[in-house]
């Protein structure tokens, strides 16, 4: 542990702390959610609380606010005992959370919204409208926030909506303010006006928790910063006095890197001696790279990417890093034909490609995984056969018989060469595992074998044995020459398979590195970091 | 959960054998079923004439415009989407084959070929604009509803057109063929061809993943915007055969004709089991779905239950009928 000991030292010490918590524990069945969380938020301060997916960042939030018990450990707000038994009795406490999804009603105005469940009504009860618009004008004014009680919300740029929210979050006796990756969906223009609101609330004394994943905000706005890891508390630094190798190296954890871990357990998995490790991943590299180019995209920009390029050759295995909402997944749509390039040029095989469909994209080569099975992977209803065979029955003439005998094959091939673990090709996609849901998704493309297979995070919500399989699948496709694109939150997954990888921020690729030029997962992270920020300082 | 050595190894005979499963899991159809022999053994008790082989052949012949039609709203429906303009379109066909006769010849083929193709530029109107347009199809057919009929009636000023050609009345009316009326026989070919078209082809596949699916069936290299219009054009095709049908009995064409029966065509396909949010259905669903409609018609009359009454009827079966599918 590497408690930071001046500020949490200084921390504990004072006594007009908002929140206190020591030692909190969460637990779901045999899952230590939290193991020891120490946490406390002075009035009038910016707390960032940073860590991995899955560090506990959320479970903190929720406990907060009383949506989730704790099982132990003691939290005190404003100096009391504090264990919120429902969302109601932390509001009342002045604890106000605002989290990822808006929840606005987009055809009401502002100050409909903000006076919902409470507008002043008049003797035959109905909705004194002008009344509420200026009371909620006058509320806007007074906390400083450029807005229009009357503007339909829907109308509003998307950081307004986010003010809206916050104003909303901050009606009533506000004391501790919870932002839940609030920039996550804004343009740089709109993180100021953002970041502009959260400094006026501050200044009134709110304490603001500030939920992130990007470094360059922590530095931009938080006072103090305190890191989570696998559910614990493991630092609090003072913004003022710590850096971003720091922080990464404090997020990501001391010792072993994860990559590494995570190689050693692969092997001794299966052990499979074409596991990639940094040095097979450069020989892999260089050997792709002398196969012949397959897909090319030069100066490609639309609404969401700006002027990207790409040379990728046949067998890659190419990563795309960069936050959620960066524009990985709109450069593997519009290599896919769900988008279309505005400007810039899309080349296969030396053949420049205008997909206005996916269905062109697939007969010309082009197979993609996307990110959420159920919405954009899956008929669940459907049996596992007719799943597989989509493709072959979208592209082919329509009159053709089905042919059940070729189905039933590719289906069984196609079963058997991803283990995907069913009693039978006619058993409905729904009654499958997440892992062998993801595997159907997969396996739709395994004959013919695509040029380029474009993944859009192959294993979320993906149990780790079927996760190593999939690992195995995409290193057996690509062998066979495929090209493959991945898109991954996971940079432990990203080291594990890509040979080279490109950050994307902001619709645009910043940098691309190969991956024999990474140790671990620390440099990728601070490379994902160091990226966004100096782009934006330029800005 | 087993490892996928083990598979279902039953050959697959191309209906029911691999949609069957689909079915048989829906226990509400079973129960369904049930409630139609229920209703037969009622009715025969009730009234004498009810169980005998004329009225069976008259239940058949009633049937017919709805199962006709019934065939392609099970695509449409299965494709997630619905048509609520085909009465109009029967009688705006009706019309558009009996005038074009007027016009260019009394010759049956004519009338065939117009009613079948005016049918069919409804339904390309009606799927072009939900699916291009991405209007929700219930939107569109409601105006298509009232613009078809409203065009029926301002072809002649509402006034009938009558039809000269004796071939057409037997080829669609009045022949038989091993004393099967003429209009049974082309419900059957209608229902032949559906069933292999949705069970047997490629793009009866895209029919089901594009209601079951539409995002994931693009992803997948299906074009759910063709594979809609196309169904929008099957059930457009199968109204025009429908309105050369009922021509055929009356002699003449009448722009007022076929009001309502949307409504028996829709309930008959969800009777059958296909499922209103798409994905799910078989053609010999929406075959039962008539028959228990028709026997349905046929029996409220025989009862003497009066038209009103009969509506009444209708309604509340449809919407029991959609409950227990949606309860699934």
């Amino acid at each position: 542990m590497t408690m930071d000991e001046s500020s949490s030292g200084h921390a504990t010490d004072d006594h007009g702390d908002l929140v206190t918590i020591r030692g909190l524990v969460k637990s779901f069945g045999p899952v230590l959610a939290l193991k020891s969380v120490d946490f406390t938020l002075r009035p009038g301060e910016v707390h960032a609380l940073l860590g991995e997916n899955g560090a506990g960042k959320s479970t903190l939030i929720k406990i907060l606010a009383g949506v989730q018990q704790s099982d132990g450990g003691t939290m005190e707000v404003l100096g009391q005992p504090w264990n919120a038994r429902n969302t109601g009795e932390s509001r009342d406490a002045g604890i106000s959370v605002v989290y990822q999804e808006l929840s606005l009603i987009p055809d009401l105005s502002v100050a409909a919204n903000l006076t919902l469940g409470r507008e002043s009504l008049n003797p035959v009860r109905i909705i004194r409208r002008r009344r509420d618009e200026r009371a909620i004008g006058k509320y806007l004014e007074g906390l400083g926030v450029d807005l229009d009680p009357k503007a339909r919300v829907s109308a509003l740029p998307f950081a307004y909506r986010q003010m809206a929210e916050i104003c909303k979050a901050l009606l009533g006796e506000v004391k501790v303010l919870v932002l839940d990756e609030p920039t996550s969906a804004l343009s740089k223009g709109e993180e100021a006006v953002l970041f502009d609101a959260v400094r006026r609330v501050t200044a009134a004394g709110v304490g603001v928790i500030y939920v992130t994943h990007r470094l360059d905000e922590v530095f931009q706005l938080s006072d103090r910063v305190t890191v989570l890891r696998d559910g614990s508390s493991v630092a609090t630094f003072n913004t003022a006095e710590t850096n971003m190798r720091e922080l990464v190296s404090t997020i990501v954890g001391p010792g072993k890197s994860a990559v590494r871990d995570e190689i050693e357990r692969e092997v001794a998995a299966d052990g499979d001696s074409a596991t990639p490790t940094t040095e097979d991943a450069a020989i892999a590299f260089v050997q792709a790279a002398s196969r012949p180019v397959r897909l090319e995209l030069a100066h490609v920009s639309n609404s969401r990417l700006n002027d990207v390029s790409l040379t990728l050759h046949q067998g890659e295995i190419h990563g795309l890093a960069g936050q959620v909402g960066s524009g990985r997944t709109e450069i593997l749509e519009t290599i896919f034909g769900v988008r279309h390039a505005k400007r810039g040029t899309v080349t296969l095989d030396g053949k420049e490609e205008r997909f206005r469909r996916s269905d062109q994209a697939i007969r010309a080569g082009i197979a993609m995984v996307p990110e959420d099975r159920h919405i954009e992977g899956l008929v669940l209803d459907h049996p596992l056969d007719w799943n597989l065979t989509m493709p072959l029955v979208g592209t082919t003439f329509g009159l053709l018989p089905i042919g059940r005998a070729a189905v039933k094959k590719a289906a069984e091939a196609a079963v058997k060469r991803f283990a995907i673990r069913t009693h039978s090709v006619h058993t409905p996609a729904s009654q499958l595992s997440g892992g062998n849901q993801q595997k159907i998704v997969f396996g739709r493309w395994s004959s013919p074998t695509p040029k380029v297979l474009l993944l859009d995070e192959p294993t979320a919500g993906v149990d780790v044995g079927s996760r190593e399989e999939i690992y195995r699948i995409i290193r057996d496709i690509a062998d066979s020459g495929t090209t493959v694109i991945v898109v991954s939150s996971d940079l432990v997954e990203l080291m594990l398979i890509s040979q080279r990888i490109s950050v994307v921020h902001d619709g645009s690729i910043v940098n691309t590195v190969e991956r024999s030029e990474l140790d671990d997962t620390r440099d990728l992270h601070i490379l994902i970091q160091e990226s966004s920020s100096s782009l934006k300082e330029s800005a | 959960m087993t490892i996928s050595t083990d598979f279902d190894t039953r050959r697959g005979a191309w209906t029911l054998r691999n949609v069957g499963p689909m079915l048989l899991e829906n226990r509400s159809q079973v129960l369904l079923y049930g409630a139609a022999l229920v209703m037969v053994v009622a009715f025969s008790i009730a009234s004498p004439v009810f169980f005998s082989a004329d009225n069976f052949l008259n239940i058949g012949r009633q049937t017919t415009l709805v199962s006709i039609i019934a065939v392609g709203m099970t695509f449409v429906i299965i494709s997630g989407q619905i048509d609520i303009s085909v009465a109009s379109n029967v009688a705006l066909s009706g019309m558009v084959a009996a005038i074009a006769m007027q016009q260019f010849g009394d010759f049956w083929g004519i009338g065939a070929a117009a009613g079948i193709l005016c049918g069919m530029a409804v339904g390309l109107v009606n799927g072009i604009v939900t699916a291009v347009w991405r209007v929700p199809s219930f939107l569109v057919t409601l105006g298509m509803l009232g613009i078809a009929r409203g065009t029926a009636l301002l072809l002649t000023d509402a006034k009938p057109v009558l039809i000269n050609d004796p071939n057409y009345y037997a080829i669609f009316g009045e022949g038989s063929i091993l004393g099967i009326p003429a209009p049974v026989l082309w419900t059957i070919v209608a229902l032949a061809i559906g069933a292999v078209l949705l069970h047997g082809t490629r793009f009866g596949r895209r029919v089901y993943a594009t209601g079951g699916n539409a995002v994931a069936a693009r992803y997948s290299g299906i074009n759910t915007v063709r594979t809609t219009i196309v169904a929008f054009l099957i059930v457009g095709a199968l109204a025009g055969l429908a309105a050369l049908v009922l021509t055929a009995r009356f002699h003449a064409a009448r722009p007022d004709v076929a009001s309502g029966l949307e409504l028996d065509v829709i309930a008959a396909v969800i009777l059958g089991g296909t499922s209103l949010f798409g994905g799910r259905g078989l053609i010999f669903g929406t075959l039962m779905g008539s028959l228990i409609i028709g026997i349905l018609n046929n029996g409220l009359v025989l009862l003497g239950v009066n038209s009103a009454a009969q509506l009444v009827i209708k309604g509340i079966i449809i919407i029991v009928a959609v409950g227990i599918s949606n309860k699934r």
